[in-house]
């Protein structure tokens, strides 16, 4: 092993492969230059002695699978000693229940190494390292104090234990069931939020629109409440992440892209059935299980059909402009018609990879919608231009009136669905 | 085999670790080899797991790909599905080309 002297960052890193230790100790030398970067190896290594300066470290990497070791129990062993750095702990993707039982363990932070980007890494251990007042990052600070929310909130029979996620309405935490460490997630309404009533109350409706639908295609939803003036909902964890991480900017094969499409069909299908309207379908909502099946999540803003009361103000828009229909940017009264052109553009953007709609503003993204034709999809994808035509007509009335319609033109046209598992509940 | 996973590309620097990555991707193939012809599925998975961690933190994605389905073959012994997806490492490793961007 060797150390360079008086340097501004120390890591540790374990791990039996040592391309991945060099990759890592790239990364970090380059975000910051004097670094000293230890590699151990635990196949070469016995777990290090009382004597192995630890404290010295301001982190370590710990893997969890260690080759002859168990990265578990590694960790517990570090985290006895009272000189142990904070943790970074790698698992693998797909075994969530490890990084539940890693932060239970005293990890200070998980990533799924599968997924470890340099960006990743490096705000891991930027958050790990910096001291406790460091806030001189707006980010940092905020993050900052999601991980204080997070350690503080008790919520019966469930431990919350990391923050992986802050959108506008609420910060996301993984989250273990007591008893059997089953992965969930903690939605924790934010506190700016709290006074704004009509925001409350959708957050809250999310949890009574879904706990009516018992259906695979919906993301299911344990329990919901309020603990020490905090409003939160505990739902399914999602252990093959969403539609978003899936695309990273690219398109997929034409044949994986339609069988994800006629998977939202059905989860539609099901939800208009229930009377409920999507109407913020885009890639973050749309997520997938470790069997690759999908469920749709994210009710905040949908809408019961036939409500008597709408939290949507009078041309109130609400919803993701890029995947928007052009009835929903005139803010006009809206039907199940709305999420099939929201599904349209999804397809559009699972086949090109690209955004069916640019623009510098999210006014003149909403407002291509309305004025402008959708662009042709190019020569190899000419099979699925009718289709696409069909989901991303302007004029509602000349649109798919319904889900059905679009499975029913996708097993004529395709023939996808005769060996597909997915079938309709 | 779609000829888009021969062609990967990496980020320009980390290209002069990629001799190196490549060369331990060799050395893996022949021990995953040995471990076949010896039935040792505790290191067939081992192996494969190693691959999954790796492959896709190098831009390598296929060899994760392959990692999963060595991990997989070996926890359920199937040496006919092991034999194939070791030959279509190989043949992946033969045919790679990478590009540095």
């Amino acid at each position: 092993m060797t150390r360079s002297v008086g340097p501004s960052v120390r890591v540790l890193i374990i791990d039996d492969d040592p391309d991945l230790r060099s990759l890592l100790a790239r990364y970090i030398k380059q975000r910051w230059a004097d670094a000293a970067v230890d590699e151990f190896d635990p196949l070469s290594q016995a777990f290090p002695e009382r004597s192995f300066p630890l404290g010295s470290y301001q982190a370590v990497i710990l893997d969890y699978m260690l080759g002859r070791g168990d990265g578990l129990e590694w960790l517990q062993k570090l985290k006895a000693r009272p000189d142990c750095p904070k943790i970074l702990f790698l698992t693998g993707a797909g075994n969530e229940i490890i990084a539940v039982r890693a932060m239970k363990a005293g990890a200070d932070d998980y990533q799924r190494k599968q997924e470890l980007t340099r960006e990743k890494l490096l705000a891991s251990l930027r958050e790990l390292m910096a001291p406790v007042t460091d806030t001189t990052s707006p980010e940092l600070a905020a993050r900052k104090e999601g991980h204080s929310l997070g350690a503080r909130i008790r919520i019966p029979g469930i431990k919350v234990l990391r923050l992986i996620g802050e959108g506008g309405m609420a910060r996301v935490y993984l989250a273990s069931r007591e008893g059997d460490d089953e992965p969930l997630v903690v939605k924790i309404l934010r506190r700016e939020v709290l006074s704004n009533r009509t925001a409350l109350e959708r957050f809250m409706e999310e949890y009574s629109l879904v706990e009516h639908i018992q259906s695979r295609h919906v993301v299911r939803i344990y329990g919901h409440g309020n603990v020490d003036e905090h409003a939160y909902l505990v739902m399914e964890f999602f252990e093959g992440g969403d539609l978003n991480r899936r695309l990273e900017g690219k398109a997929l094969a034409p044949a994986e892209a339609l069988r994800i499409f006629r998977e939202l069909m059905f989860a539609l299908g099901e939800i208009h059935e229930k009377g409920i309207l999507h109407r913020d379908l885009k890639p973050q909502n749309l997520m997938f299980r470790e069997d690759g099946t999908l469920a749709i999540l994210d009710f905040g803003i949908a809408k019961q059909i036939d409500a008597t009361t709408d939290r949507t103000n009078a041309g109130e828009i609400l919803g993701t402009p890029r995947y928007m229909s052009p009835e929903q940017v005139q803010g006009r009264v809206l039907d199940l018609r709305t999420d099939i052109y929201s599904a349209g553009v999804l397809l559009y953007q699972m086949l090109t990879g690209g955004h069916l709609f640019g623009g510098d503003s999210a006014m003149e993204v909403a407002l291509h919608h309305l004025n402008t034709p959708p662009p042709s999809l190019p020569g190899e994808l000419e099979p699925y231009q009718r289709l696409l035509d069909k989901l991303l007509e302007k004029d509602r009335d000349a649109r798919f009136r319904n889900a059905d319609e679009v499975i029913g033109f996708l097993t004529r046209k395709f023939g996808v669905g005769s060996t597909d598992v997915t079938q309709k509940l | 085999m779609d000829e888009s996973v021969y062609k990967v590309t990496v980020a320009r620097d980390l290209e002069d670790l990629i001799p190196v990555f490549i060369k331990n991707r060799h050395k893996e193939l022949d021990i995953l080899r040995v471990a076949l012809a010896a039935a040792d599925f505790e290191q067939l998975r081992q192996l494969g797991h190693r691959m999954k961690g790796v492959g896709n933190s190098y831009g390598f994605d296929h060899v994760s790909t392959l990692g999963k389905y060595i991990e997989d073959g070996a926890r359920s012994g199937d040496r006919a599905a092991l034999d194939a997806r070791i030959r279509e490492y190989a043949e992946y490793l033969a045919k790679v080309q990478i590009a540095y961007e």
